[in-house]
């Protein structure tokens, strides 16, 4: 029994010809890879390896250097949760605190039962303008409140009325917008103050050193 | 589209964005796309390009301010086999959101500038190396760089000429170090994120070993505009020494957060009171990160510092990705910085020791001062350590960064890290001295 399935290792040894160089197909391989299984495990890494006639610690020295790259199962969806300065001014850590609740998991990395959720607190994802956001199967989703929060988790909940993808890396064609993006600005008035940044859960090293 | 927040229609990068769909090759070419190209392949020499480019004056906009036809320039001549166009849209500055706005709106200027530049070097690809959480910009180049190649504007034969040029897409993985350019490279050529050491430069020994320039997403959207209305037109604008216009993301405690493009030299009041709206109700501007959260923090007390890019400069600080964070009177610097120590240290690739050291330090004595057991020890450990993170001691710029940020808080706010690591208070909510 392999890790990937046949018709994916001949994908992944195809990659090398796209590149001047075969070595920049790594991170598109491990993308392939995670794609098939959700996350990349020891065998799968070592098959991506083997595919491109890399040694297996190189693949996986890569792999744990970038964080999109899940070492670990994860939710069908994984909210990336944007932590960094100005989603923070505008409420970040009590969303992150709202979407624990919502999907019934102790910390960052905990999956929930059902196997659908698991959230991850991320740097700035380069959205700053529509703080706080986050990015949820391959889409931003932009002035998170609590309640956009639990809609978002009840979308997913129940795929009949509302069709959401599982976690396809190369999304749809009809790639438009979030519906969810609003198009006024700002609510009227005051906004809380935010409580100050929690630590947060411990992370995977990434460097070595 | 649903709503862009910001600018809808400006001087330079954003002339035509009030147009619908002007994402689609269609739109894009019935407004004036891709003349420039058209141009430069069928009655321009790769060094009139760059001349056009010298004369606009045009600095990258990547965070560094070099000058793009330099840039280019430096790129060897007479060298055999490939040279490259790098495309920096790694993207992920605290604060700075320009580039995205930028290629969702107008995803073929960025391709269109790309081509160009690779005909001024002599190339013939150009890779764009966007950050993997960009799947809305990513889908949107690919379906346009698939448009222009269905239309023959990019291929063997662009416009019927006899220099084949090709635009790539190469996806990030998550990690900011990307952006730092070499870094970037050792990226592309499939490795783990780490600094290169110069030189060479990518000028000489860039990807995957070849002549390569690395160029931001805004640097080169910018290009197209130059060629159609030539260098001087855009030189008129801007100061004496900073040309032209530049995006700016304002984001934090405003009104109307949004990306909007500037006349370089408007000051930080026009763009925070006038384009983002001012404060939100009943709050008092106490400071802003003028260029994403690596430039040194500025007082409301200098809330009328230009936009020029020297000036910057001379006051310690810089113009860098446009990223202009504003916090009000209800937040705490000491807790802004600790947030972003926490950044940098977790970003630092780890390759030099000053970085890799120093970050966990400063994330550790924050810590300590935020759970209250700081003292005039704590002060002195940062002051040490953001000393150790500057000024040449680490091999790129995030461990500048990382002590710009607690240099440039404990200067302008020393009071606030004197009520925290001696008093055990926060002076948050109380009137404050500063602003
Ligand atoms: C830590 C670090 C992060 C950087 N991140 C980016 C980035 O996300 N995007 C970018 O264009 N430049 C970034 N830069 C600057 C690049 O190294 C480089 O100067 C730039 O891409 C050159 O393009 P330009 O000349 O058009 O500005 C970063 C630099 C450092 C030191
Ligand atoms: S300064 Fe930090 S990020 Fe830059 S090379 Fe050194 S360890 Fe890596
Ligand atoms: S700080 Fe959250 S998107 Fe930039």
């Amino acid at each position: 029994m392999t890790a990937l399935s046949a018709h994916l290792i001949d994908e992944i040894k195809a990659l090398p010809a796209r590149y001047p160089q075969p070595r920049s197909a790594v991170m598109p391989a491990l993308d392939l890879a995670q794609e098939e299984l959700g996350y990349l495990t020891p065998e799968a890494m070592t098959e991506v390896a083997t595919a491109l006639q890399l040694d297996a610690g190189y693949v996986e020295g890569v792999a744990t250097f970038y964080t999109l790259f899940h070492l670990e199962p994860i939710g069908k969806h994984r909210f990336y949760m944007c932590t960094n300065l100005s989603c923070t001014l505008r409420g970040a850590e009590e969303l992150v605190e709202h979407l624990r609740g919502a999907i019934g998991v102790h910390e960052a990395g905990d999956v929930s039962k059902d196997g659908l959720f698991s959230y991850e607190e991320v740097e700035c994802m380069g959205a700053c303008e529509y703080a706080p956001m986050c990015r949820v199967d391959h889409r931003y989703h932009y002035d998170l409140t609590a309640e956009k929060i639990d809609g978002l988790v009840a979308e997913r909940r129940a795929p009949a009325s509302a069709p959401v993808q599982a976690s396809a890396p190369h999304p749809s064609p009809a790639h438009k917008r979030d519906e969810d993006v609003t198009s006024g600005l700002l609510p009227d008035g005051e906004r809380g103050a935010s409580s100050p940044p929690k630590k947060r859960a411990p992370r995977k090293k990434k460097a070595d050193g | 589209m649903a709503e862009q927040r910001g600018t809808v229609g400006g001087p330079v990068l954003t002339e035509w964005f009030a147009k619908a769909d002007l994402h689609t090759l269609d739109v894009y070419e019935s407004l004036g796309g891709y003349s420039a190209l058209r141009k430069v392949v069928t009655t321009m020499t790769a060094q009139q390009v760059i001349d056009e480019v010298k004369i606009s004056g045009l600095r990258g906009r990547g965070g560094a301010d070099f000058p793009t036809a330099m840039k280019w320039s430096f790129v060897p001549k007479d060298h055999p086999g490939p040279k490259y166009i790098v495309v920096n849209a790694d993207e992920s500055e605290p604060g700075s959101a320009k580039d995205r706005y930028l290629m969702e709106n107008s995803p073929h200027a960025l391709i269109e500038g790309a081509a160009i530049a690779s005909f001024a070097i002599g190339g013939h690809q150009a890779w764009i190396y966007i950050r993997g959480e960009y799947d809305l910009p990513y889908e949107m180049l690919r379906d346009a760089i698939a448009e222009a190649h269905a239309k023959g504007y990019l291929g063997d034969h662009p416009f019927g000429a006899d220099h084949a040029l090709d635009v790539r897409l190469y996806r990030g993985h998550g990690a900011y170090i990307c952006g730092e350019e070499t870094a970037l490279l050792e990226s592309l050529e499939g490795k783990r994120a780490q600094p290169r050491s110069r030189p060479p430069f990518p000028a000489v020994k860039g990807a995957w070993g070849l002549p390569t320039a690395v160029n931001n997403v805004e640097t080169l959207s910018t290009v197209p505009w130059i060629i159609r209305h030539g260098g001087a037109e855009y030189a008129s604008r801007g100061t004496e020494k900073a040309k032209g216009t530049r995006m700016v993301t304002v984001s934090g405690d405003v009104k109307k957060p949004g990306n909007y493009e500037i006349e370089i030299g408007v000051t930080y009041r026009d763009i925070i009171e006038g384009l983002a709206g001012g404060m939100l109700p009943g709050r008092k501007l106490k400071v802003f990160w003028p260029g994403g959260s690596s430039a040194k923090v500025l007082p409301a007390s200098m809330l009328d510092t230009s936009t020029d890019l020297d000036g910057l400069k001379a006051l310690g600080t810089m113009g860098g990705s446009g990223g202009i964070i504003v916090m009000d009177d209800s937040h705490c610097v000491v807790k802004a910085a600790a947030r972003l120590l926490r950044f940098y240290a977790f970003e630092s690739c780890g390759k030099c020791t000053p970085c890799r050291v120093g970050g966990n330090w400063a994330v550790r004595t924050y810590d300590r001062i935020m759970a209250n057991e700081g003292s005039q020890l704590e002060l002195g450990i940062l002051e040490r350590v953001s000393d150790g993170l500057q000024n040449g001691r680490c091999l790129c710029g995030l461990g500048d960064a990382a002590g710009w940020v607690i240099e440039s808080t404990m200067r302008h706010f020393h009071d606030e890290y004197e009520d925290h690591c001696l008093r055990h208070t926060c002076n948050v909510g109380r009137a404050l001295a500063h602003a």
